[in-house]
């Protein structure tokens, strides 16, 4: 399994934040993708996407709480399409079968395109360990491999390097001249790694989707990677979590709509692949065998605690990472695992153990946006919330993160929390007060009215040293939701972020 | 599986499933409320596909302006063909100021009602179409494939909502034709446009039925050229798939 660093959490965080190439790279993601994304929205209207999103959750409500059902169909469908389905409760298992069909089928070389849960399992080493030359073809990706580093984000695992970095990282592994022209070390990649796929005995892939009602492996990508390391080796295995199940092909079609707009910002990305099987016999070409790996992986705690079991509709877009005021601030590697930003605070201590990643839960400042991004309307805040009342009452001291103080705003959050009326009478309140505030003179608010910098209250102050606490968004999400978004596009919604 | 792999690692379906019904506290029961999708028939399928089809017919104009549309937006260069020979001369202008040499096509119909071999041949290029079951060995066809300019291929579907062409590779179409060679042309005939992602699943999830639970080893989605946005943001295309698209709309 990947490398734990979550114990680092304070201290690479707080080193982060002094990197100001580090903010410059997370500026670009914030308003590249994010912009991108509320455009799209506009433009299907608001309505729709409400719809949209809520198709979706309503498939995976269904799939997850009959997991069992579907795996067990998507497993006769891969073996009647001629492929096999193999299952793995932990990273070594899955690893240990990788190496199995390696062993047995004298690979070589493998190419791999992005997967995050391949990331998760820490295959490369295992592939090396066992004399496969391994490339990553994702551009991104194979910049941190030739890096030696993890990915920062979900959609683009690079985006914390700078031309500069890549175009020294080139000259230095690849032995060539330096050149920072983005269109030419994309071309030197493509030149690099052309060869590869073309001698490759095995691809390797993650997936997005995979279907039970005809056992298809759904990948979405814009570089053309993810094709060939499917089409051009002899073997294609992929790789992915037990949870990216969906019941039937049709099901194909919200996810499609959703996750390309929430991710990138784009309508469709270049490419949607979809492998059932290897070739058949009469095929010009593609993989002579297909194996897909389900890893558990502790995602069946996930599934054991309802409080959290929505996790696992998560479907990696990375909008939730965009919109984060933390994430934002820390970028992806003080997270310290492979899953960061808003949903990795959830995810990560339930695959790495709460133990070992408590101070996650703590990286956010609670303020929603996740949660009204996310296409699948999944209640981050609500399960940060959880996780941190799991840690202030663990009567294991090692697990306990909060002082006794934190421990009772958390109690108390909760409490309200669960109140709606409470919560609307508070909104209100602060509201008013914070449009006084925000005209002030010693305002400790940002210009835009959308943070407050230090506040000088005693038990915040300690915590807003490290991080902004939002401002009221002038509606809520509830209000919104209440006064209907028939009305009118919600304008204050997307203010809000 | 094989006999090599009588000892795979890993655990058995059954246990990880019983895995799973613990984690969700329960035995091993089917959904109460059964998934509606995967109740449906070959014929219930079949009449919705002819609904489909029929609306499709009735919208044909305005599907076809707006997959040109769709099409642009999603990088595609759109060149609406009023006819064969229109098509063809497209196809050899951009030929010419690519200064291709070599291209490459696909095995599918529609190059019987529009024979670009004999335009681009005449115009000095080296073409390789894919015939069907015709006898080139996969590794020389991979390396034609490789060294050409310019790789057409028709489409099995186009799409209005998102501006893509479907195909599915088979024999006679190579799944490398519009994706290894540096410009990718595609036919797009009417009669392969349908409206929504709906109705296209629809329709494979039917063939699957109608085909006894044989849906073809894969299926793409082409949507503009193939690009990246890694470094810093900046969006460059052609990084391992065509720099270049061109859609020949016929109609
Ligand atoms: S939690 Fe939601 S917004 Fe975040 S990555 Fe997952 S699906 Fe996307």
């Amino acid at each position: 399994m990947a490398e734990i660093k979550t114990k680092n959490f304070s201290a690479a965080s707080a080193q982060a934040m002094l990197d100001p190439k580090l903010r410059r790279a997370l500026d670009r993601v914030a308003s590249g993708f994010d912009v991108a994304r509320q455009d799209r929205i506009e433009e299907v209207t608001p309505e729709v996407w409400e719809q949209w999103r809520q198709q979706a959750r309503d498939i995976k409500i269904h799939t997850i709480e009959h997991l069992d059902y579907y795996l067990d169909l998507l497993h006769a469908n891969v073996t009647a399409a001629g492929g096999h389905l193999h299952f793995a409760k932990d990273a070594d298992q899955a690893n240990e079968i990788v190496a199995h069909i390696v062993r047995t089928r004298n690979v070589k070389i493998a190419t791999k395109s992005k997967s995050m849960v391949s990331e998760e399992l820490d295959l490369n080493p295992v592939l090396e360990a066992l004399g496969v030359d391994v490339y990553e073809t994702d551009l991104g990706e194979y910049i941190i491999q030739l890096a030696n580093e993890t990915p920062s984000h979900l959609v683009a695992p690079a985006l914390h390097k700078s031309k500069e970095d890549v175009a020294e990282l080139f000259t230095e592994k690849l032995g060539i001249p330096y050149d920072e022209d983005i269109f030419h070390m994309a071309a030197t990649a493509r030149t690099v790694l052309r060869d590869k796929f073309m001698e490759a005995d095995l691809g390797i892939s993650g997936a997005n989707f995979v279907v039970a009602e005809t056992g298809t492996l759904v990948i979405i990508t814009n570089e053309g990677n993810g094709r060939l390391c499917t089409s051009a080796p002899r073997i294609h295995i992929g790789i992915t979590g037990m949870e990216k199940v969906i019941p039937s092909m049709q099901d194909l079609s919200t996810f499609l709509r959703l996750l390309p707009r929430s991710a990138t910002g784009q309508r469709i990305t270049s490419y949607v692949s979809m492998t059932t099987g290897p070739r058949r016999a009469d095929d010009e070409d593609g993989p002579e065998e297909f194996h897909l790996i389900l890893v558990d992986n502790g995602r069946s705690a996930m599934l054991a605690d309802p409080a959290l079991r929505e996790a696992l509709y998560c479907i990696r877009c990375g909008a939730c990472l965009n919109i984060c005021p933390v994430y934002q601030r820390i970028g992806g590697h003080a997270y310290g695992w492979v899953y960061p930003g808003p949903i990795g605070a959830v995810i990560t201590p339930m695959l790495v153990g709460l133990k070992n990643a408590k101070e996650l839960p703590q990286a956010s400042s609670l303020c929603g946006a996740c949660r009204e991004v996310c296409p699948i309307k999944i209640d981050i805040p609500r399960m940060l919330l959880d996780l941190r009342k799991k840690t202030a009452e663990s009567p294991d001291d090692s697990q306990r993160s909060a002082p006794e103080s934190e421990r009772m705003v958390a109690r108390v959050y909760a409490w309200v929390m669960s109140r709606p009326s409470l919560v609307k009478f508070g909104h209100q309140t602060g509201r008013t007060l914070q449009g006084l505030l925000q005209f002030s003179p010693i305002t400790p608010m940002t210009k835009d009215g959308r943070w407050y910098r230090k506040l000088p209250l005693p038990i915040v102050s300690k915590w807003t040293r490290g991080r902004d606490l939002p401002a009221l968004p002038r509606k809520t999400f509830h209000e919104l939701w209440e006064q209907g978004i028939a009305d009118g596009p919600p304008t204050d919604a997307t203010d809000s972020h | 599986m094989t006999n090599q792999d009588t000892n795979i690692p890993g655990v058995s379906k059954e246990e990880f499933l019983q895995s799973v019904r613990e984690s969700l506290g329960r035995d091993n029961t089917p959904p109460a409320q059964p998934y509606q999708r995967l109740l449906e028939t070959t014929a219930d399928l079949e009449s919705q596909a002819a609904e489909i089809r029929q609306r499709v017919q009735e919208n044909l104009p305005a599907l076809l302006d707006k997959l040109a549309d769709m099409a642009q937006k999603g990088g595609w260069n759109v060149f609406r063909a009023a006819g064969g020979e229109e098509a063809i001369g497209y196809i050899e202008t951009l030929a010419r100021n690519q200064e291709a040499a070599r291209a490459v096509r696909s095995g599918q119909e529609v190059f019987d009602q529009i024979p670009v071999d004999d335009a681009l041949r005449g115009l000095g290029l080296t073409i390789t179409p894919i015939i069907q079951n015709n006898a080139t060995p996969r590794r020389a066809l991979r390396e034609v494939i490789r060294r050409a300019d310019i790789g057409i291929t028709g489409a099995d579907y186009a799409l209005a909502e998102t501006g893509s062409i479907i195909v599915l590779p088979r024999r006679g179409l190579s799944r490398l034709v519009s994706l290894v060679p540096p410009v990718h042309v595609a036919l797009v005939r009417p009669e392969e446009v349908l409206e929504t992602l709906d109705d296209l699943f629809l329709l494979r999830r039917l063939e699957y039925h109608q085909r006894g639970g044989e849906m073809g080893s894969y299926l793409n989605f082409i949507t503009g050229p193939s690009r990246t946005a890694d470094i810093e943001m900046t969006i460059v295309e052609g990084v391992h798939g065509p720099k270049e698209v061109h859609m020949v709309l016929l109609g």
